[in-house]
């Protein structure tokens, strides 16, 4: 290996004296892989060597525990135009005006720093994760925000509301400003997130397909500079990747903030717009350049993936580098995770361009104290990475060993799960109504939603929490929407990680569907506890092998292929000092295709006296459910999903809407089917004022079964003109009953239930709001 | 070819949308940067979009108030261009003095929310109507009702002036007022607390307009939260809120 001119720390060390060590430097390696540095390098290493192996080497940046299972699931389709291999996937979306569009697509968690301080932490979750889409070239349109909390009205209640509040504040303090709309998302609360939060974000970005760039030098790069643009390096952040890959111990909160980095949504607005000015000069006059954005890991992580991609090496000189704080020892520099920053690789004779954009055009040392673009280094041909501080070199390792990292193979022991189906008696059933229609799952999130700005960029078709999924026309004239949803229910996860993996999956696509959109591609966060315990991670790879198995068989419409994952990420730890981890939470986002964005519907009943469907047969299936829930029980029996049955509902959805044949669709899902026929009435905004009548007379079910099961199946809308051409497209459909009246009237085994609009109103809109409270 | 300049301070982020709008009317929109060299002369009309114009530093729209290329605006202004503040754009106008403007100074305030139910940040439809007569801005406009969105945490008109308003209704610059469906302008239809339900406001002169909705985002059918749309053609109809962008290009000679 290269030699360095600084003295090097002697790992020659007996195990107690290499833990003290790790602790002493706030280090994340275990004593094993601590120990095979020297073997690596050929010496013992520098102490920034030993911080960048460390980063490199955290769970967080070498998916060491996940890399080998995530191969299960499928990448390749018609519909990829790039799969999970850079920041951003990008899903074929249309032609148009002669030109190929995709949708980049990034998914991401920001688990640990939102439990820590949940603003900072929600807001730099959404700012890491549009740098990932915008880095691919694309214009970044959409954020989707699946967050799970821990029991609002449990023992750690006060600090679940703080959580919960913050977070959404976060979110929208970060993605307001910025000016990215929230086109979807969900909330669960459960015990099992009191100690660990789960935030998750999705983002969508437009890009033409000939313009996308690489996170990648380009060919015949060597000489050429490398550039970091942005907010002065500081401190913040330090030791992220090997935070967000450590149990939470609650005692620690405090020392644990400098690991959570500060958000600047204003100064990502001006390098957002700088960024695309560079963009424009690039496709105009076909520069070579390699650009990524600077997350986990910082400029070492971002300069390595960058050079080692493209079998090239890196000269850095850390002086160069410009920093906000004197004296920090030159390791914090090149791995601490100060936001807003971004890295591109051009021709030094393109450079004076991108430094006359950034720094004068744009003039970011007037607009944020100390940002600016910087010349730091250089290109080289040889693979090595070299650090320069004050003239010494500090560093002098090959980059593909950086980039490299390492791989475990985990042991892996399924739990046996032992609960059982409880015996309930038949409740009251208005009253019970009511009480799942409050249920902070079930309620409506319009009280979140309306701190976002869901209507910035003026895309927006159907907003979150109108229908089951978020739809824009994104491109300026042409017909095709696109849609997204987010879902996983960590109850179902709880008793079988696999199905809830499955049901996951299907019900994004269920929900994707229900506005009118063919699902085309899918992106994953895998929220998991500790990998290191077999228990734990057996749930992890049942529910990767629930979802591969889900998206090979829910086919691709039209195909006999799976619908593909086209980008992820793996967020293991979520785990309390206690030893409690969350509810398996394999969240999964659907991004749906509608050729015309006008045929897009929502959920809420348009017309008296048109025909409501029910299709999806109710079945004892109430484990996990929220009904269960307000019993105190957790229940057995979780959804089944019938591939080929569940493959030819959500084709014939989409087909039906297509053809106009439905005013309104809404799919069953928590709460069951009683709390689908009252959104449909409540509509998104709970402004509805057309009722309905349902006969539940159609099962042999105990009616709490069949008003609370959340067996997958949708209710929709028919013009009664359109009800032939529907019962041909759905043969196993039923008519449910019909719309009018101002109240929901159903009737079974001769009994009459009534409910007010205003009754049903008062509780939907009332539940979220008081669980926050 | 009227040609209208859409103002990017740092930190705004609706200029594409509402250069959009701009073009899709017939006029021809450039995004131009707050430290732009090109001469203003060259422009017919000018919209201050809105965002977070220098992070709502003290508070907003106060630093691009103080912003040399606001002393430029006002100078064309003067010369009775039109100019549209909109969001953001309308805090700036209001901060620059330029709203009211009866008097060279600040005259009002754009404060932040007071609604009984969602405090803060707010995002929602409303619907808005034309109370005041032909301006620069709402020459289309008798009694129709407008679908539009707003999405602020500062948007409500106040004055410590006690006649202001009165003057104002006088000199028929208040333009635009929240009502409800029917068109009554109540309480109950008025989302910010803004006084006497103003939603948008002009100078004497009726050639530069201050409002907090946003029409940008209700410019086609497509957009709105209530609709049924036929076809792609019908989505893409320009709904109720196009026609201020219409008016000005209609009062650019």
């Amino acid at each position: 290996m290269g030699d360095i001119d600084i003295n090097t720390i002697n790992l020659d060390l007996s195990d107690k004296e290499l833990s003290a060590l790790i602790k002493e430097n706030g280090l994340g390696f275990s004593i094993e892989e601590i120990k095979k540095l020297p073997k690596i390098l050929g010496r013992d290493p520098t102490i920034t060597e030993l911080h960048i192996f460390n980063t490199q080497w955290s769970e967080h940046s070498s998916y060491k525990s996940s890399k080998d299972i995530l191969k299960q699931l499928p990448t390749e389709g018609p519909t990829v135009i790039l799969g999970p291999k850079e920041d951003a996937g990008i899903a074929l979306f249309t032609e148009w005006q002669g030109d190929k569009y995709g949708i980049a697509m990034s998914h991401e968690s920001h688990n640990h720093p939102s439990q820590v301080i949940p603003f900072e932490g929600a807001a730099t979750g959404i700012g890491g994760n549009v740098r990932d889409v915008l880095c691919m070239g694309a214009r970044v349109i959409a954020c989707g925000d699946p967050l799970r909390f821990g029991n609002p009205f449990g023992k750690n209640k006060n600090r679940t509301k703080y959580i919960a509040s913050q977070v959404i504040e976060g979110i929208a303090g970060y993605g307001n400003p910025l000016g990215v709309p929230v086109i979807c998302g969900d909330v669960y609360f459960n015990e099992s997130f009191d100690d660990n939060c789960l935030v998750n974000v999705i983002t969508l970005g437009l890009i033409k397909e000939k313009e996308i760039i690489h996170s990648h030098a380009p060919k015949d790069a060597e000489g050429f500079d490398i550039i970091i643009v942005g907010k002065a390096t500081d401190n913040s952040g330090f030791g992220g990747t090997t935070f967000a890959s450590v149990i939470l111990d609650e005692d620690d909160r405090e020392s644990n903030r400098g690991a959570v980095q500060v958000p600047d949504p204003f100064l990502k607005n001006v390098l957002f717009r700088a960024t695309e000015a560079v963009f424009k000069i690039v496709r105009e006059k076909n520069i070579p350049v390699g650009f990524k954005d600077m997350g986990a890991g910082g400029i070492m992580c971002a300069t390595t993936e960058l050079t080692s991609s493209a079998c090239f090496g890196a000269d850095i000189d850390i002086d160069k580098i410009h920093v906000s704080m004197h004296n920090l020892p030159p390791y914090m520099i090149t791995c601490s995770e100060t936001q807003e920053r971004f890295t591109w690789i051009c021709p030094k004779d393109f450079t004076p361009t991108i430094l006359k954009i950034y720094n004068e055009d744009f003039d970011l040392p007037s607009v944020s104290e100390g940002a600016k673009a910087s010349v730091v280094g250089t290109v080289t041909k040889e693979n090595n990475y070299v650090l320069r501080h004050k003239g010494k070199i500090i560093c002098n390792a090959d980059v593909n060993q950086i980039t490299q990292g390492i791989k475990y193979k985990r042991e892996s022991r399924q739990k046996k799960y032992t609960g059982k189906e409880p015996s309930i008696a038949e409740p009251d059933y208005k009253d019970m109504c009511l009480k799942v229609l409050s249920h902070p799952t079930v309620a409506s999130k319009l009280a979140c939603y309306k701190h976002y700005d869901t209507e910035v960029q003026g895309l927006a078709v159907i907003r979150a929490g109108e229908a089951d999924a978020g739809v824009q026309a994104p491109i300026d004239g042409c017909p095709a929407g696109l849609a997204l949803s987010a879902d996983a229910n960590p109850r179902y996860a709880l008793i079988d990680p696999k199905q809830a993996a499955i049901n996951a999956v299907a019900e994004s696509m269920r929900n994707v569907a229900a506005v009118g959109a063919v699902p085309i591609a899918m992106t994953d966060c895998l929220n998991f506890g500790n990998p290191e315990k077999p228990e734990q991670f057996a749930e992890f790879t049942e529910a990767v092998k629930g979802l591969a198995e889900a998206t090979s068989r829910l086919h691709l419409k039209g195909t006999q292929g799976p619908v593909p994952f086209i980008g992820g990420n793996v967020s293991f730890y979520n785990e309390s000092a206690a030893g409690k981890s969350v509810a398996p939470s394999p969240v999964v986002a659907c991004l749906g295709k509608l050729e015309d964005v006008s045929k897009a519907i929502t959920m809420k009943i348009k017309k008296e006296n048109s025909t409501l469907f029910l299709v999806g047969e109710r079945k004892d299936e109430l484990g996990g459910s929220v009904y269960y829930e307000l019993h105190d029980h957790l229940g057995k029996n979780v959804p089944e999903i019938d591939y080929e049955k569940e493959k030819k509902m959500i084709h014939s959805i989409i087909d039906a809407i297509e053809k106009k044949l439905i005013l309104s669709c809404h799919d069953i899902s928590d709460g069951g089917l009683l709390t689908t026929v009252a959104e449909m009435m409540l509509g998104g905004e709970a402004d509805g004022k057309i009722g309905a009548s349902i006969n539940l007379d159609f099962s042999s079910l105990p009616l709490s079964k069949i008003l609370f099961s959340e067996s997958s199946g949708f209710v929709f809308e028919v013009d009664n003109g359109h009800i032939p051409k529907i019962k041909k497209m759905f043969p196993d459909a039923m008519i449910l009953g019909e719309t009018g009246g101002s109240d929901l009237r159903f009737t079974a085994k001769d009994k009459q239930f009534r409910l007010s609009i205003e009754e049903m109103k008062k509780a939907w809109t009332s539940g979220f709001t008081e669980a926050l409270q | 070819m009227k040609k209208i300049a859409v103002i990017y301070f740092p930190g705004t982020n609706c200029e594409n949308e509402t250069k959009l709008a701009c073009d899709a009317v017939g006029m021809q929109a450039d995004i131009l940067r707050w430290n732009t060299k090109k001469d203003l002369d060259e422009y017919d009309g000018f919209v201050l979009p809105g965002g977070w114009s220098y992070e709502d530093r003290i508070r907003a729209g106060v630093i691009s108030a103080k912003d040399p290329l606001m002393q430029k605006i006002k100078e064309q202004a003067k010369k009775g261009k039109p100019v549209l503040g909109i969001c953001n754009g309308c805090q700036i106008l209001v901060e620059a003095g330029l709203i009211p403007g009866l008097k060279d100074k600040v005259h009002m305030a754009v404060a932040p929310n007071i609604n009984p139910v969602v405090s803060g940040y707010y995002c929602t439809w409303v619907k808005i109507k034309n109370v005041g007569k032909k301006n620069a801005f709402n020459a289309f406009y008798e009694e129709d009702i407008i679908d539009i969105p707003i999405a602020h945490g500062e948007g409500r008109f106040v004055t410590n002036d006690v006649q202001l308003v009165e003057g104002l209704e006088k000199n028929d610059q208040i333009v635009f007022k929240y009502c409800d469906e029917n068109g009554t302008i109540n309480a109950a239809a008025n989302p910010n607390g803004s006084t006497a339900n103003i939603a948008g406001i002009s100078n004497k002169k009726g050639n530069v307009l201050a409002m907090m909705p946003h029409p940008e985002r209700a410019f086609f059918k497509k957009h709105l939260k209530e609709k049924t749309m036929n076809n792609f053609e019908d989505a893409m109809s320009l709904a109720a809120a196009a026609k201020i962008f219409e008016s000005m290009r209609e009062y650019i000679r």
